[in-house]
């Protein structure tokens, strides 16, 4: 498989405080990996990093074989790397077709044929914002909310979808809605990296993982290893007390 | 009696849709980029004056504006060259055309002799980009200022329009003719066919600004900038672009309102600020955010302009900016109410 997004000894801080410290890893076409830790990790900063809203300290990240140091968010967008937001950033007095149609903004040249067909696509895959399109986004309720945020995101066409802790604040069958969705589009083989909390959640969906504590990668490896790995079991699964329960009855 | 309150009311209808165009302008560069723009009156000199060379024959003198301006901006992206020389050559080439446009185009209509309505729309054409190259200069550089350094920024930029303007102009006022003389009566009161004028330019100028947001892309880019500006750059639009174009369409409104204006009071350098801060008074009763609000502000500012000249006119002025203190007063309690909610 080839490379699709690499990055080398990343370090980004926000002033004196570094919130990543020289992390690297790849990412390759068609694969999903996914980070998971705890609040503060640093799991949101590498998604900024990535958008190009917040610049790094030092490392480099390449796409598709391009620097990307320089380029502004739109351009980044321009080259297929389009994120969905923890705070899904939405535009609270447009419709939710609006909102579909401006992800697809720098493709507006594509025509009117091209821009049907994707709005349909999102309209299957995603069924509830067909009802609610020509509703404001202010209005919506928040799993509502964050379909419209993914919708907005796969206009853009995507190279490599980010998706920034989808589930927070959702009921459990909200977050499961989301989820058959991003299994759907990794199955069409969209390349992805998500940020989780819930680790059960990320890594029943993502081909790798890698757990994030303080600014550093302390584990990473394909998820159905890292589902059994003790440390993360104890530490991110909830399931740590069941694990110690199992090791002392052995 | 009623003769006069009727003539008030016109009058305070036609001031209060002169002074509309501006307020939609301050809320349009508001709302997209979050600066307080007390220059946006000078655009209304700007487009006056240039309506008033060009009725007489004159080169208009905000070419040398236009052009210094396109040199600029040349000048500011020399560092493209390096990055991405077929860009730069693309976009310089882009820049010089505009300006040799502009130059055939006032050449053009000057040996035409277009009536006053052509000459407005070429006025219009040299005014508004000088909206978009201030922002250039101004804002961009630095988009994540504070709104009080894009405030005193503005007051720079006016105070510098003002003196560039009084230097090629000089302080003469020059007179400008109506798009049609002369009147009608109406029952006891006689309406200027200028009022009929402002009327209509007015309602269509909003008309379209309204289309333009509501039905196309690029105005829906415009409005989801003003929403919310990092949602806007994930969706991949560029928002120094809609930034720009909201100093554009803002200076534009700007100028038409000038070139309405001046027939009625004779353009000089400074008549723009005054304008400038009354339409300012308008769009702060919208909190400068809301549009039907900011409209209803300005008839206010433009009815109690009118009584206020034909009772107290010493103190016309006086009055009308003392409007501000009920208004902020206002908008302070209601949005106290609101954020208990």
């Amino acid at each position: 498989m080839t490379k699709l997004l690499d990055v080398a000894n990343l370090t980004v801080g926000y002033g004196e405080a570094i919130a990543l410290d020289g992390i690297s890893f790849s990412v390759a076409r068609g694969e999903f990996v996914t980070f998971i830790g705890p609040n503060g990790a640093g799991k949101t900063t590498l998604l900024n990093n990535l958008m190009g809203v917040l610049q790094q300290k030092s490392g480099t990240v390449t796409f598709g074989g391009e620097d990307l140091k320089t380029l502004k968010p739109e351009a980044r967008v321009a080259r297929g790397i389009v994120i969905v937001p923890e705070r899904r950033e939405l535009f609270p007095g447009l419709s939710v077709e609006d909102h579909l149609r401006l992800g697809a903004f720098l493709r507006r040249r594509e025509g009117r044929a091209r821009m049907a067909s994707a709005l349909d696509r999102i309209y299957a895959l995603l069924p509830k914002l067909k009802e609610r399109r020509r509703q404001l986004a202010g209005t919506l309720s928040g799993g509502e909310q964050q379909m419209v945020a993914v919708g907005r995101a796969l206009m853009a066409e995507p190279q490599l979808l980010m998706l920034d802790e989808p589930s927070t604040g959702l009921a459990p069958r909200i977050t499961e809605e989301i989820f058959e969705a991003i299994d759907r589009l990794k199955a069409a083989g969209m390349t992805g990296i998500l940020v989780e909390q819930n680790a059960h959640l990320a890594l029943s969906v993502a081909d790798r993982g890698f757990v994030l504590e303080v600014g550093n990668v302390v584990a990473s490896g394909d998820a159905d290893n890292l589902r059994q790995d003790p440390r993360v079991l104890a530490a991110y699964l909830g399931a740590g007390d069941r694990y110690r329960e199992i090791a002392t009855d052995t | 009696m009623i003769d006069t309150v009727l003539f008030l009311l016109v009058d305070g209808l036609t001031n209060g849709l002169v002074y509309a165009l501006l307020a939609l302008s301050l809320v349009l560069v508001f709302t997209v980029t979050r600066v307080v723009n007390i220059a946006q009156g000078e655009y209304v000199m700007l487009g006056a004056l240039t309506l008033a060379d060009l009725l007489q024959g004159r080169m208009p003198g905000t070419l040398y504006l236009l052009i210094g301006g396109l040199v600029l901006c040349i000048v500011l992206d020399a560092g493209r060259w390096r990055r991405d020389w077929r860009q730069a050559l693309l976009y310089t080439t882009g820049l010089i055309v505009a300006g040799v446009a502009a130059l055939a185009l006032t050449r053009c209509a000057l040996a035409l002799h277009l009536p006053v309505i052509g000459m407005m729309l070429v006025a219009l054409i040299l005014v508004a980009p000088l909206g978009a190259l201030i922002y250039r200069f101004t804002v961009h550089p630095i988009p994540n200022a504070t709104t009080i350094v894009f405030v005193i920024i503005s007051v720079g930029v006016s105070m510098s329009l003002q003196g560039v303007a009084l230097l090629i102009w000089g302080a003469n006022p020059y007179p400008v003719d109506p798009i049609a003389a002369g009147g009608l009566m109406m029952g006891p009161v006689f309406i200027p066919y200028q009022s009929f004028a402002i009327l209509i330019t007015a309602l269509l100028a909003m008309g379209g600004l309204y289309v333009f947001s509501e039905f196309t892309l690029l105005g829906k880019a415009l409005q989801a900038s003003a929403m919310n500006r990092l949602g806007a750059q994930f969706c991949g639009i560029p928002v120094n672009m809609t930034g720009a174009l909201a100093f554009l369409l803002a200076a534009a409104f700007s100028a038409v309102s000038g070139m309405l204006l001046a027939p009625l009071i004779t353009a000089n350098y400074e008549m723009g600020f005054m304008v400038g801060l009354k339409g300012f008074v308008g769009g702060a009763m919208g909190g400068l955010i809301d549009y039907p609000l900011s409209l209803v502000g300005v008839m206010i500012v433009g009815g109690l302009e009118s009584t206020s000249a034909y009772v107290a006119s010493a103190y016309r002025d006086v009055l009308v900016f003392s409007l501000l203190i009920p208004i902020l007063l206002w908008r302070n309690t209601r949005s106290r109410v609101e954020a208990r909610r």
